[in-house]
C-alpha cells in the first residue's frame, strides 16, 4: 500500500517536474499569447505647413463612438453565470441616433447585429464625444482617433488631397507623400481576460508609435488665398467653367501657388464634386495658343534664324500646303520687326519664323523646354502633356505648333517654361516641396532642383524685352497686366478648345496669360489658365487675373518695385484698362488649326487622355 | 499484619507518585502528534491565502470584496474545523465504533435529504443543503461516515475475511454512492470506491476477492457510461480528458488552462498575488477544485512541491499511526483517512497537470469549501485520536 502512494505521489511529482520546468517555457508562452490583446495606435500623421509654417494640413483627435452589441442581449460571464441585457437596443439607439445624425432604426439594427463591436459613429467632435460617453449608456464606448482636418478648409483643397478615415492618403500630396507622413504605427500588448470582458491591471507592453514626418510645402498660403480669389472672380465674370493660376518663384522653381477654380473642401470629400478635386494645373492639359509663341521666338533667336530687331514682311495671311492661317484681324502688309511680331502677336510672322527655324529644332526646343515630358514634380496624376513625335508631324503642324495649337500643355508646363526664360535660360525643376520637418522639430531641406540651361542667358534677355513690350508697348495685347511700379512681361493666348466628342475644335476657347516681373531680373512667374471664358480673349480674362494675383505676389514677396514713377504706371494701367476691350481684336485666336488637315491634338493622339480640362 | 512496602505510608505515596509520573506519561494528552496537526494547519493556512489570492485581483472593483468574503468563510470553517478535531480526538475512538450505526444513519439521512427539494444545486449537481445561511455537503460528512462504519464492519468481522465480510461491505459503501450518483457526483463517489478497496486491502480481505472487485468495479464503471447514468457534461470530460483533440472545445479548455497556469509558473513562480491566469481568471473554479493552479503558477514547482510534501508528511504521519494503533479499528480508520487523501491530492492535482480527468474533487485543506475542510479535521481528529491511546 506504502508502494502505492508512492506511486501516485510519485506519478504527481514527475509530471510536475514536466510541466513546471521542462515545459514550462512553452506553457507561459501560450499564456502570454492567449491572454495578449494587440492594440493597434497609429502613429500621428505628418502635419503639412506652408513656407512660413502656417499649417495647412494637421490632424486632431476625434471620438468614434462604438458599441458593444453583446450589452443588449443576456448572456454569460465566463464562469456561466447567467447575464441579464444591460439595456435595450432600441432605447439607446433612441437617444443616440440624434446625437450622431444616424437614422434610429438604422442604428437599432447595428446595435442588435451578432457582434461585439460596431461603429455608433465614427470622428465625432471631441465634445461631442465627451457628451455622449457622460450619458453612461450601456454597451457604449469611446475610441480616440485622429482626425485629418485642413484649418484653411479649401484652400488648396486639390494641392494637399486628402485621406480616407483610416487616415491613408487617397488624393493629391496627401496620396504622394503618404509613406512620409503617415508614420510607423505602434502597438500596445495588454493582458485581457478570457471573452475580452474585462481588461484587469496585468502587465502592458507599450511599443510607441513612431509620428509620421511633417511636410513643409513652397506654397505660400497667401499667394495660394489670392490665386484661387482671382480664379473664382474670374470664373464669375467671364462666365468660365474654370481658371487654374500658377505662381512660381523663378531660380528655385518653387511653386508658390497652384490654384484650380472650382475647388473643392478636403474637410468635405463627400459633398463635393469630384471632377474638382483633380489639381488641375498639373493633371489636365490644353492647347497654350499665343503664349506658346515666346518659346518659338527663344528657339529662333538661340539658333540665330532671327533676332528681335529682324526687319519682316508680314501679310496677315500664309498658305501652308492645303492651308491658310490667318491672322486675328485682317491688315494691308506690314513691315515690321520680330519684336513687333510678337508685340502684335501675329500668327503670320511667327510661322514665317518657324519655317525657317524647321520642325525638328522647334521640336527640339520645345521638349527642352519641358513639353510632351511630366516635369518631375511626382504628383499624382501629373500629366506629360501631348507633343507629336516630329516624325509624325503632318506637314502643316510646324505652322500650327508653332502658335500653340496642335499641342497640349499643363499650365505649370507653361510657368516652367517661361520661368526658364525668365532664369536666364536655365531651366529649375518645379518642386512643391521645400522639405521635411521629422521628430527633432527641425527643417530637412528637400534636395534643390536640379537645373539646365536651355538657352543662352542672350537670348532669355531678348526675349524677355520682347515680352516685356506685349505689355507696355503700344500695340501690345496684354497692357492689362500692367502692375505698378514693376516692369512686367509677358504674353496673352487665346486658343480653341478641341471637341470633347469629336474631329476638330469646339466653339470655346481657353484664355491664357503667362509672364513674369520685374523684367530687368524675374522673381516670379505667374501663369493664368481661364477655361471656356466670354469674352474669349487672354488678354481681357486672363491678364486682369494674371495682374491681380502677380501684384499681391510681388508686394507679399517684398520684391523691390523697378518703375520710380508708380503714379505714371497707375494711370497707364487705367488707361490700359479702359482700351482693352477696344484693343481684343489686336490678339485673336488661332483660326487656322480647325480643318481636317491639322486635327487637333487630342484626337491625333488617339485619344490618349482628351486635353480637355473639364467635361 | 503484613508487613510489607506498601505498609509504609512515605513508601506507598512514593510508589504512587512514580506509579501517576508513569501513568502520565501514557495520558491521551501526552501524545498527540504535533507534526499531523501542525501540517493540517499549514496547509489550511496556505489553502486560506490562495483561496484569496485565486479572486483578489480579477476585477479591480469586486475582486478583494470577493475575495476576503471567500477567505472570511473559510477561516470561520478553519475554526470549526479545528474545534470538530478536537471533538473527534477528546472521546476514545473506540465510542465512534459503538455509534458508527447511528453516524451511518445520520449520513444516509444527509445524502437522502439532499437530493429532496431541500437540497440547492449548483452547477448542475444537488450536492448542498442549506442551513441558516451556511450551506453544507453531506457527502463529505458521508465520507467520515462511510470510514467509520467500514471500519467497524471490517473490525467486528476479522475473523471472516471472506465472501460475507465483502458482501456486507459493499452493501455499507454501495448506499451512499447510490445516493451520491443520484446528485450526481462523480467525484465523490469514486472517491468511495477506491478509499473502501483500500479500507478492504488494509483489512486482510482475500487477494482473490479483491481481483474480483476491481474487475467489478471496471464493469460497473463501464456500465454506467453505457447505460448514461451519468450527465453529458460529465461524459464530455472524460472524452475530453482522453482524447482531446476530438472533443469540444468547452471541455478541453478547463484542463488546458490550468496547466498552463502551472507551467507558466515555471520553477519559482510568479510570485503571491502575482498569477496573471490566475488574476485573469482563466481558469474556472480555481478558488475550489482548481486551487492547485493558483499554488503552481503563484509559487512555481518550489511552492508546488512544499505543498505536496506537506501532504506526503500526512501521509507519513497518517501510516505510521495505522501501524501503531492498537486494535484493527484504529488501524482502518488511519488507513482509510490516508487512502482518501492520497487519492483526492492525485486526483486533484491530476486533474490541474493533465493527467486525470476532470472530475470535481476538492483539493483537502486547501480548497475552498467549509464542509470538506471540516471533515477533513474530523479524519485529523480521529487520527490523533487513534495515535493519543495506541496503549
Amino acid at each position: 500500500m506504502l508502494l502505492l502512494f508512492v506511486l501516485l505521489f510519485g506519478i504527481v511529482g514527475w509530471r510536475l517536474v514536466d510541466l513546471q520546468v521542462v515545459d514550462a517555457e512553452e506553457l507561459a508562452d501560450r499564456g502570454v499569447r492567449q491572454r495578449s490583446r494587440t492594440i493597434e495606435l497609429p502613429g500621428r500623421r505628418g502635419r503639412v505647413y506652408d513656407r512660413e509654417g502656417d499649417v495647412l494640413v494637421t490632424s486632431v483627435d476625434s471620438a468614434t463612438i462604438y458599441a458593444d452589441p453583446r450589452a443588449y442581449r443576456s448572456g454569460e460571464t465566463p464562469d456561466g453565470t447567467a447575464k441579464p441585457p444591460a439595456a435595450h437596443a432600441a432605447e439607446v439607439a433612441d437617444v443616440l441616433a440624434p446625437l450622431v445624425g444616424r437614422d434610429v432604426a438604422d442604428l437599432r439594427a447595428a446595435l442588435e447585429r451578432d457582434a461585439h463591436f460596431v461603429y455608433v459613429a465614427r470622428q465625432l467632435d471631441w465634445e461631442l464625444g465627451q457628451r455622449i460617453m457622460d450619458l453612461e449608456l450601456p454597451g457604449i464606448g469611446l475610441l480616440t482617433e485622429p482626425k485629418r482636418v485642413y484649418p484653411a478648409g479649401p484652400l488648396a483643397g486639390q494641392i494637399l488631397g486628402f485621406t480616407g478615415i483610416d487616415g491613408a492618403g487617397l488624393h493629391g500630396l496627401e496620396l504622394q507623400h503618404d509613406d512620409i507622413l503617415h508614420g510607423t504605427p505602434g502597438q500596445l500588448v495588454m493582458e485581457g481576460a478570457p471573452g475580452g470582458l474585462s481588461i484587469a491591471s496585468g502587465a502592458r507592453e507599450l511599443r510607441p508609435p513612431v509620428p509620421g514626418t511633417d511636410l513643409v510645402l513652397t506654397i505660400d498660403r497667401e499667394i495660394q488665398s489670392a490665386a484661387e480669389a482671382a480664379a473664382l472672380r474670374a470664373i464669375e465674370e467671364f462666365d468660365a467653367v474654370g481658371a487654374s493660376v500658377v505662381v512660381l518663384e523663378v531660380g528655385t522653381g518653387d511653386v508658390l501657388a497652384m490654384a484650380s477654380e472650382p475647388g473643392y473642401d478636403p474637410n468635405d470629400v463627400s459633398g463635393s464634386v469630384q471632377a474638382n478635386w483633380r489639381n488641375r494645373a498639373v493633371t489636365d492639359v490644353f492647347e497654350p495658343g499665343s503664349v506658346q509663341k515666346a518659346l518659338t521666338a527663344a528657339a529662333a533667336i538661340e539658333e540665330g534664324v532671327v533676332s528681335p530687331t529682324t526687319p519682316m514682311v508680314v501679310d496677315d495671311r500664309i498658305q501652308v500646303g492645303s492651308k491658310t492661317f490667318k491672322d486675328s484681324h485682317d491688315h494691308p502688309v506690314e513691315h515690321i520687326t520680330f519684336a513687333e511680331v510678337m508685340e502684335t502677336s501675329s500668327n503670320v510672322g511667327t510661322i514665317q519664323v518657324a519655317q525657317a527655324l524647321g520642325k525638328e529644332r522647334l521640336d527640339r526646343y520645345l521638349r527642352d523646354f519641358g513639353y510632351g515630358s511630366r516635369l518631375g514634380t511626382g504628383f499624382p496624376g501629373e500629366s506629360h502633356g501631348l507633343l507629336m513625335p516630329v516624325e509624325s508631324w503632318w506637314n502643316t503642324s510646324l505652322p500650327t505648333i508653332a502658335i500653340g495649337q496642335g499641342v497640349a500643355v499643363t499650365l505649370l508646363q507653361t510657368a516652367h517654361a517661361y520661368a526658364t526664360i525668365a532664369n536666364d535660360g536655365v531651366a529649375t525643376q518645379p518642386r512643391i516641396l521645400r522639405g521635411t520637418v521629422g521628430e527633432d522639430g527641425r527643417l530637412t531641406p528637400a534636395d534643390p532642383s536640379p537645373t539646365e540651361r536651355i538657352i543662352s542667358s542672350g537670348t532669355s534677355r531678348q526675349v524677355r524685352e520682347m515680352l516685356a513690350r506685349v505689355v507696355s508697348g503700344e500695340r501690345g495685347t496684354g497692357k492689362t497686366a500692367q502692375v505698378p511700379g514693376y516692369a512686367v512681361a509677358g504674353k496673352t493666348g487665346t486658343a480653341r478648345k478641341p471637341s470633347a466628342d469629336a474631329r476638330g475644335y469646339s466653339g470655346e476657347y481657353v484664355a491664357s496669360f503667362v509672364g513674369f516681373a520685374p523684367v530687368e531680373d524675374p522673381k516670379l512667374v505667374v501663369a493664368v489658365m481661364v477655361d471656356e471664358p466670354y469674352p474669349i480673349w487672354g488678354g481681357v480674362v486672363a491678364a486682369p487675373v494674371f495682374q491681380e494675383v502677380l501684384e499681391f505676389a510681388l508686394k507679399h514677396r517684398k520684391v523691390p518695385p523697378t518703375e520710380p514713377n508708380a503714379s505714371l504706371a497707375d494711370a497707364l494701367t487705367e488707361a490700359a484698362l479702359q482700351e482693352a476691350l477696344a484693343d481684343a481684336q489686336l490678339e485673336g485666336p488661332a483660326t487656322a488649326a480647325d480643318e481636317p488637315a491639322s486635327p487637333p491634338v487630342g484626337a491625333a493622339a488617339g485619344g490618349d487622355g482628351a486635353p480637355v480640362a473639364e467635361p | 499484619m503484613e508487613l510489607g512496602y506498601g505498609q509504609d505510608r512515605t513508601q506507598r505515596l512514593m510508589r504512587e507518585k512514580v506509579q501517576d509520573k508513569w501513568m502520565d506519561a501514557y495520558a491521551p494528552v501526552r501524545h498527540l502528534d504535533p507534526v499531523l496537526v501542525g501540517v493540517a494547519l499549514l496547509l489550511t493556512v496556505i489553502g486560506v491565502v490562495m483561496i484569496y489570492s485565486a479572486k483578489a485581483h480579477v476585477t479591480p472593483e469586486t475582486g478583494p470584496a470577493l475575495a476576503r468574503g471567500l477567505a472570511t468563510r473559510q477561516l470561520i470553517s478553519f475554526g470549526i474545523g479545528v474545534a470538530a478535531m478536537v471533538l473527534a480526538a477528546v472521546f476514545d475512538y473506540r465510542y465512534f465504533r459503538a455509534y458508527s450505526a447511528v453516524l451511518y444513519v445520520l449520513a444516509l439521512l444527509g445524502l437522502a435529504v439532499v437530493l429532496s427539494p431541500l437540497g440547492v444545486e449548483v452547477n448542475g449537481q444537488q450536492a448542498w443543503l442549506a442551513v441558516g445561511g451556511f450551506q453544507f455537503q453531506p457527502a463529505e460528512v458521508a465520507k467520515v461516515a462511510v470510514i467509520v462504519g467500514l471500519a467497524t464492519v471490517l473490525h467486528e468481522r476479522r475473523e471472516d475475511p471472506g465472501i460475507v465480510t465483502v458482501l456486507v461491505s459493499l452493501v455499507v459503501i454501495g448506499i451512499p454512492i447510490g445516493l451520491i450518483m443520484l446528485q450526481p457526483d462523480l467525484g465523490s463517489a469514486t472517491v468511495f470506491v477506491w478509499t473502501a478497496f483500500i479500507m478492504l486491502l488494509a483489512g486482510g480481505v482475500l487477494a482473490r476477492y479483491l481481483v474480483g472487485l476491481a474487475a467489478l468495479g471496471g464493469v460497473g464503471f463501464w456500465a454506467v457510461i453505457r447505460l448514461g447514468l451519468l450527465q453529458e457534461h460529465q461524459v464530455q470530460r472524460l472524452t475530453a480528458f482522453l482524447d482531446p483533440a476530438g472533443s469540444d472545445a468547452r471541455y478541453v479548455y478547463n484542463g488546458e488552462q490550468s496547466m498552463i497556469a502551472i507551467g507558466s509558473g515555471q520553477v519559482f513562480g510568479k510570485g503571491l498575488f502575482n498569477g496573471t491566469q490566475t488574476n485573469l481568471a482563466y481558469v474556472p473554479e480555481n478558488h475550489t477544485d482548481f486551487i492547485f493552479t493558483v499554488v503552481g503558477e503563484e509559487l512555481g514547482f518550489f511552492g508546488a512541491s512544499i505543498v505536496l510534501g506537506l501532504f506526503i508528511l500526512l501521509v507519513w504521519r497518517g501510516l505510521r499511526i495505522g501501524m501503531m494503533a492498537k486494535d484493527r479499528f484504529g488501524m482502518l480508520l488511519a488507513v482509510g483517512t490516508v487512502g482518501l487523501l492520497v487519492f483526492q491530492v492525485f486526483v486533484n492535482v491530476g486533474m490541474g497537470i493533465g493527467i486525470m480527468p476532470v472530475i470535481g474533487i476538492p483539493l483537502p485543506f486547501v480548497s475552498y469549501g467549509g464542509t470538506s475542510l471540516i471533515a477533513s479535521f474530523v479524519l485529523v481528529g480521529l487520527l490523533l485520536n487513534v495515535h493519543m491511546r495506541r496503549f
